[in-house]
């Protein structure tokens, strides 16, 4: 029991304090879990800032001017924490500050009274032998059940005096917050509708009816996608403000990145037009990953997971594609590559059904490229959201705020699925670009090579 | 039948047949690669690269039946 007990205990109040903080906010109202998040956070700064002013007082080398010092500033610091506390209650919900100001408290008696028990000889005895260390697990698990289910029933009846006799907390979350509110009560918690709840849904609920909130809620996906491109900006220019001859830290990823896409592109394209198009398909591999992967983190959403955003990028990619081969083929050779290149009679005789094949089977490509994006990330969320409400409706308790997180299982494959949706869109707009670039480019290659060699 | 109640049949079923057709697909894609793998492992990164595209395309007929009854599931 010393320091590296209170560094113990503020690591899992810190945990503990955030995700309790998370599902106040999700659960009953965003402001209830700020309040809550603020508790527990002045409660850690106070428990540190005492740290503070104990050990210059009886540490070791009490007396000496380091000590001194620290201790001014850490009584400084209890000033302006008290100032902040005062700013604080005037500003949230007491109550919650109060519950959360009270967590690492009750995390240290949790922690003292477990290291009383496991030092104890009736534990020793207890765990010495499998037979009964199995039969007290059992019979705390029986009696946890039932006493969950108790409480929550208790909890249950008594819940609506409490939520009317509250004021403060409904009365900032307004008409739209409650819809949430109800929602939890209902049973139906961790989907809002048919996705997981989001930071642009829950701040739209909590302001409903105003109109920059509906404008948000409406553009959410944009929203989102706006934000992914920005973060990718900020890498890319944190990356490369400094570049180093021998690259170290963030340098280091974003080059590993780079060189391996533009080795896999140019395995691809070849590596005399390779180059030439990193560029484009790596950017497009790194923001559809990036937008993929975004739906994972808690309270956001897959700007993929509709067919607006996977639309315009296989748009993108049509519009780019064309272009590459007017500019690589010219108008003439361009209508030569439509007609299917005939260079003899029946070549010629054929053009006529070559050509709406082609008109099709380029105006297919952006079709097939966005429906498969969307329908894969689309179909994971579901199955996500599918297996959460699964999770929460197994507990047969209708009032606990928690569930079993099945939909867990499926994180694996939704990483890999992905991943591997990200790299086929890629993998395909380089072939549709490779099919645009002019055929000859073996011949031309070999010749130049030859020339080399004579040379 | 009315036009909710063939709807509500048929889309399951339509997801259902895609899905078989596309599993058949890449079950043949997987057996093929394997097998090229096995002959010539040297030539694993090529293989895998071809057999992910295919397998895309193969899986995309899936994913159509899937958007399909997405786009029609609000008329149930």
């Amino acid at each position: 029991m010393g320091l590296e007990f209170l560094a113990r205990v503020r690591k899992t109040s810190t945990w503990l304090g955030g995700v309790l903080a998370l599902m106040a906010a999700t659960y009953a109202s965003p402001l209830l879990g700020l309040g809550f998040g603020a508790g527990v956070f002045w409660s850690l700064v106070n428990l540190q800032l005492l740290e503070r002013i104990v050990v210059p007082l009886f540490g070791t080398d009490r007396g000496s001017p380091g000590a001194t010092q620290k201790l001014g500033f850490a009584l400084l610091g209890m000033l302006l924490l008290f100032a902040a506390g005062a700013v604080l209650l005037s500003l949230l919900s007491p109550l919650a500050l109060l519950l959360g100001f009270l967590l690492p408290l009750a995390v240290i008696v949790l922690k003292a009274t477990s290291q009383v028990l496991l030092g104890s000889r009736a534990w020793g005895a207890l765990i010495r032998h499998p037979f009964r260390a199995a039969f007290a697990a059992v019979a705390l698990a029986v009696v946890t059940w039932f006493a969950l289910g108790a409480l929550t029933r208790a909890t249950a009846q008594h819940a609506t005096p409490t939520e009317t006799s509250a004021p403060e907390t409904h009365g900032t979350a307004a008409p739209g917050g409650s819809e949430h509110a109800t929602g939890a009560e209902e049973g139906d918690q961790e989907e809002g509708g048919q996705e997981f709840v989001n930071v642009i849904t829950l701040i739209a609920g909590a302001n409903h009816g105003k109109p920059w909130a509906d404008f948000l809620y409406h553009y959410e996906i944009l929203v989102f996608s706006l934000f992914i491109a920005l973060l990718l900006l900020l890498v890319a220019f944190l990356a490369s403000r400094n570049p180093q001859l021998i690259p170290s830290g963030l340098q280091n990823g974003v080059e590993t990145v780079v060189e391996g896409l533009t080795d896999f592109i140019t395995g691809i394209l070849g590596p005399k037009h390779g180059p030439r198009f990193v560029p484009f398909l790596g950017t497009l591999f790194l923001y559809i990953l990036s937008m993929n992967l975004f739906g994972l983190i808690p309270f956001m959403h897959s700007p993929t997971a509709s067919l607006n955003v996977t639309v315009a990028l296989a748009l993108t990619v049509f519009v780019y594609v064309q272009f590459i081969g007017f500019k690589e083929l010219g108008p003439l050779g361009w209508l030569d590559h439509m007609l299917g290149s005939p260079r003899d009679l029946t070549g010629w005789l054929l053009a006529p059904l070559m050509l709406p094949i082609h008109v099709l089977g380029e105006l297919a490509k952006p079709i097939s490229l966005s429906c498969r994006l969307f329908g894969n990330i689309f179909g994971e969320d579901m199955l996500l959201v599918a297996f959460a409400s699964l999770g929460v409706t197994m507990l047969p308790f209708q009032n606990v705020p928690f569930g079993i997180p099945i939909h867990a299982l499926f994180f694996p494959l939704a990483l890999l699925g992905s991943a591997l949706q990200a790299m086929v869109f890629t993998v395909l707009s380089s072939i549709y670009i490779l099919l645009m670039l002019p055929h000859e480019s073996h011949d031309e290659h070999g010749h130049g090579g030859d020339a080399q060699h004579a040379h | 039948m009315d036009l909710h109640a063939a709807l509500s049949l048929g889309l399951p079923l339509g997801i259902g047949i895609a899905a078989i057709g596309s599993g058949i697909g890449l079950g043949l894609i997987g057996q093929g690669a394997m097998q090229a793998i096995g002959r010539q492992p040297e030539a694993t990164a090529k293989i895998q690269l071809a057999m992910i595209i295919i397998a895309a395309l193969a899986e995309a007929l899936t994913i159509y039946a899937f958007v399909t009854m997405f786009l029609l599931k609000g008329k149930i």
